[in-house]
């Protein structure tokens, strides 16, 4: 019996779901291997149990909350996908302000027709069995974990910070060639791709289990950045982990 | 050329087993008997371990529960615990799963021959000792007195009932249990206590005795300390660690204590050699 | 074995056709550093750089390294997966080839790894000395700064022509085939072995004791509050490790196919700076912290791997003191604070 799949989008650009399909390669395996009963950005039947739940967005509606706990009910295993459903991502920046103001700056004499909440996680609505976080999310890592869920296995959740793979990779560090990076607190798993590309790492994939925040804040520190620039970056896609780095 | 060319074959790969028999033990424990395919006996020590793979999970390193004293066959008792562990416990008869090894100093057999043997067993601690008190037991008269403590958090907890029932009817081996605490609706004739509390009852030829200790880490230190003080020598007390054997050949560095090697050095220690050591938890 | 000059401008053309018959990995540019990578045209070598982003490892022990695998349907069976080819690595410094003689111990002793061993006695070495030290380099100081008898051929720069030392008949054949060589004469090994002594006056890093002494400091350091000052700062990121030429430590995994049919178990570079390195199954970690992980690195650099293999774990390349963000990496630093301190602090 193939594993019932649903993949649910909220708020979010949908570019983690845009990265299932374009698993081109693999997709006759994928579509052999599991029953997609829901993936609105692909098609348009609904099941209603689902063996895997993949939850691409953050959560910022009334309306959203009520349906994810809806999913959660009829789910078996529920697994937020990118850095907006782990993390709560760049939708947390909007929390800086009050909600009407955020409403009439998006809709203008629109807003009254829409509603908005403080974004969040998707772990801060329900409970969530594992984490396949970035922006967006890693192709290989899809294909990975779902092999990994198929064999009957926890799937592996990358905890080693991006410096690792970073280097791993023989690449020049960002420090190196005078910028800045998050690497050494972020969860990797993505191959480093964004320095491997000659960008640097702004943390998309949260952060670590336990990152040395203070260490952080003095290379950036000592790199120039001041408190104001450390604070927004570490806000970029981590502002809801707060606690966390404050 | 510093190296030779002679090309041995993979340690990495495992030889295929099958399981025969899969027998409740505890809520999360399972005794599973295995066969290797190609009929060759696995030869391993009592206290070494094996490699087991579930081909496509992983691999977990599990101490051997059978003594080599019996036929072909060997056993491996399995607590879940994580992503091999569960897969195993899904496995039938008939299923197919890999191994390597044995690997690593297991109890030194010969050496104990004709000493008194002191056995404590914490919890899942009693599997790899099994394969020691087996052994013991097919080779009785070269023993002397054989003791089992043997203790667990709740009586449900207890591994090998049936053959503990077995053991208390022999009048060559005597049996100390006991339980941390006791349900009101639990059958238990045994005391109630950490293991440690079953010391006092002990009565041993010091010179005689070697203790065979193996439990949870933060028993170790305690059992030890009461091993000492009935008087036995520190290079009489032995002791099996826990660690992440990955490779099992002193290659992949999880299983490093210091400079040694749980996978090569181990998993069975002296407590004398454990002393001289800073990362252990004795 | 021989010693031969060839003309500068002889060798690089010898190394284009080393090229076109062979897989060679050379030193190139990567800047602001250099890299071992697949040389296509002889332009692209750089024999006069002062140290690599990566060391040549990755074609002994590659980052992911398949190990067996297996098919589960219709029937199960297993088989080892053993990959090489013949390869040259071209430009390899000494300190990096003390760390191969390391490598060979560990994998090639009583246990055989045979991916390893495969891969290694495939691999044609050819080094190069290095006469202009990299800033964080120390490799005087740990007697890694001329190489090993474990190489083919062992090029010294002495201007218009290299020097070369024949180390092996492999060596031997790759000279044979591939460059234009005449007998070196005696002033020009003179030469050599006069640049050789002036690059080892060039280190600016080195050991306030000789290196033989740092399993003595490490036997009275245990306790040294050093190991919290510097683990206080870690990031566990393990870059120390993911740059160094004697970090062998690696996880296992498998991987399967989506059908469940197929699949393969293989390796990859681990590190015992990452928190979960020491953590069995049933949750315990018996490294818990950053410097619990810290000092067991620089324990295992200084003392335990020679112990057991008989060499130094830290061949003084530097990468480690130059990757690591916070400063606190440098094994140099580390034993000399311990040997500062050695009379302020009471032993273990």
């Amino acid at each position: 019996m193939r594993p019932k799949v649903g993949v649910f989008d909220f708020t979010c650009c949908q570019g983690c779901e845009l990265q299932i399909l374009n698993c081109e390669e693999e997709m006759p395996d994928l579509i052999a291997a599991l029953d997609i009963v829901a993936f609105r950005e692909a098609m348009t039947e609904r099941g209603n149990y689902y063996d895997i739940a993949f939850i691409d967005g953050a959560c910022s509606r009334e309306s959203e909350i009520v349906s994810l706990k809806e999913i959660r009910k009829r789910a078996k295993i529920v697994i937020p996908i990118g850095a907006c459903a782990c993390l709560g991502g760049v939708n947390c920046l909007k929390n800086a302000y009050p909600m009407d103001e955020v409403l009439k700056a998006e809709y203008g004499e629109a807003a009254s027709y829409y509603d908005t909440i403080p974004a969040r996680p998707i772990s801060a609505v329900i409970p969530v069995d594992f984490f396949m976080p970035g922006c967006p999310i890693v192709k290989e890592e899809f294909i990975r974990v779902v092999q990994e869920l198929l064999a009957g296995r926890d799937p592996y959740q990358p905890n080693d910070p991006v410096c690792a793979e970073c280097k791993a990779g023989g690449n020049v560090c960002v420090f190196d060639k005078g910028m800045t990076c998050l690497g050494p607190v972020t969860r990797g798993g993505c191959k480093a791709t964004c320095v491997t590309g000659g960008a640097v790492c702004w943390g998309c994939r949260g952060l670590i289990d336990e990152p040395n925040i203070h260490a952080e804040k003095e290379i950036l520190e000592s790199a120039g950045l001041s408190m104001e620039d450390i604070t927004k970056r570490f806000n970029l896609f981590n502002v809801c982990q707060e606690g966390v780095w404050k | 050329m510093a190296i030779s060319m002679k090309l041995e074959s993979s340690l990495y790969l495992p030889k295929l087993a099958e399981v025969i028999k899969v027998e409740p033990l505890a809520e999360k424990e399972k005794l599973f008997r295995l066969r290797l395919r190609d009929g060759n006996r696995l030869d391993h020590t009592p206290g070494q371990f094996v490699e087991v793979s579930v081909l496509g999970i992983g691999e977990a390193p599990i101490s051997m529960s059978s003594s080599p004293t019996r036929d072909e066959s060997f056993e491996l008792g399995i607590r879940v615990v994580g992503n091999v562990t569960r897969a195993l416990h899904r496995l039938q008869p008939g299923d197919t799963v890999g191994i390597r090894g044995p690997f690593g100093n297991g109890f030194p057999v010969s050496e104990l021959e004709g000493r008194d043997l002191l056995f404590v067993a914490g919890g899942i601690g009693l599997c790899p000792l099994r394969s020691m008190i087996r052994y013991a037991i097919d080779k009785r008269e070269q023993f002397g007195r054989i003791i089992l403590m043997y203790g667990c958090r709740e009586p449900a907890e207890q591994l090998f009932r049936g053959e503990l029932v077995e053991w208390r009817q022999r009048q060559d081996i005597e049996i100390l249990e006991s339980v941390d605490r006791c349900p009101l609706d639990a059958a238990w004739e045994g005391s109630v206590g950490v293991i440690t509390t079953l010391f006092p009852q002990l009565n041993i030829d010091r010179h005689r005795t070697t203790a065979l200790v193996v439990g949870p880490p933060i028993m170790y230190r305690y059992v030890v300390a009461e091993c000492l003080k009935k008087g036995i020598g520190k290079d009489q007390i032995l002791l099996s660690l826990e660690r992440r054997m990955k490779c099992g050949m002193g290659f992949c560095g999880h299983c490093q204590i210091n400079n040694v090697y749980v996978c090569l050095d181990g998993p069975v220690f002296r407590y004398e050699e454990l002393t001289k050591l800073k990362e252990t938890e004795v | 074995m021989p010693i031969v000059t060839t003309l500068k401008a002889d060798f690089y053309s010898s190394v284009q056709n080393m090229i076109h018959e062979n897989e060679v990995y050379g030193v190139k540019r990567k800047t602001p550093s250099f890299a071992f990578d697949k040389l296509c045209a002889t332009q692209e070598l750089c024999l006069d750089y002062d140290i690599t982003v990566l060391p040549p490892n990755q074609y002994l022990l590659p980052p992911t390294d398949p190990l067996i695998t297996f098919n589960l349907s219709p029937e199960v069976s297993i088989r080892s997966k053993v990959e090489s080819r013949a390869t040259i690595i071209l430009g390899i410094h000494a300190y990096d080839l003390h760390a191969i003689k390391l490598l060979d111990a560990v994998f090639t002793g009583n246990l055989v790894d045979v991916n390893y061993q495969a891969r290694r006695s495939a691999t044609a070495i050819i080094g190069v000395d290095c006469l202009n030290p990299w800033l964080y380099s120390f490799a005087a100081s740990m007697g890694t700064a001329l190489p090993p008898s474990i190489f083919d051929l062992w090029l010294t720069d002495l201007g218009g022509e290299y020097l070369i030392e024949v180390g092996s008949s492999r060596g031997q054949d790759l000279s044979k085939r591939y460059l234009k060589t005449k007998s070196a004469r005696k002033v020009q090994i003179r030469q050599r072995d006069k640049f050789r002594q002036d690059s080892l006056n060039r280190y600016q890093l080195s050991l306030d004791r000789s290196a033989q002494e740092i399993p003595e400091i490490l036997d009275k350091a245990w306790k040294n509050p050093l190991w919290e000052e510097l683990g206080e700062k870690c990031f566990s990121c393990g870059s120390c490790t993911m740059v160094c030429p004697t970090c062998v430590c690696f996880d296992v995994r498998d991987k399967i196919t989506l059908n469940l049919k197929r699949g393969e178990r293989y390796r990859l570079g681990d590190s015992c700076m990452f928190d979960a390195f020491d953590k069995v199954a049933s949750g315990e970690n018996f490294r818990p912290t950053g410097t619990d992980r810290l000092r067991h690195r620089l324990y295992r650099k200084g003392k335990y791997m020679l112990e057991r293999w008989g060499e130094l774990g830290c061949v003084g390349c530097g990468r480690c003191v130059h990757a690591c963000l916070v400063d606190i990496a440098s094994p140099v630093y580390a034993y000399n604070r311990l040997v500062k301190e050695a009379t302020q602090w009471p032993s273990a």
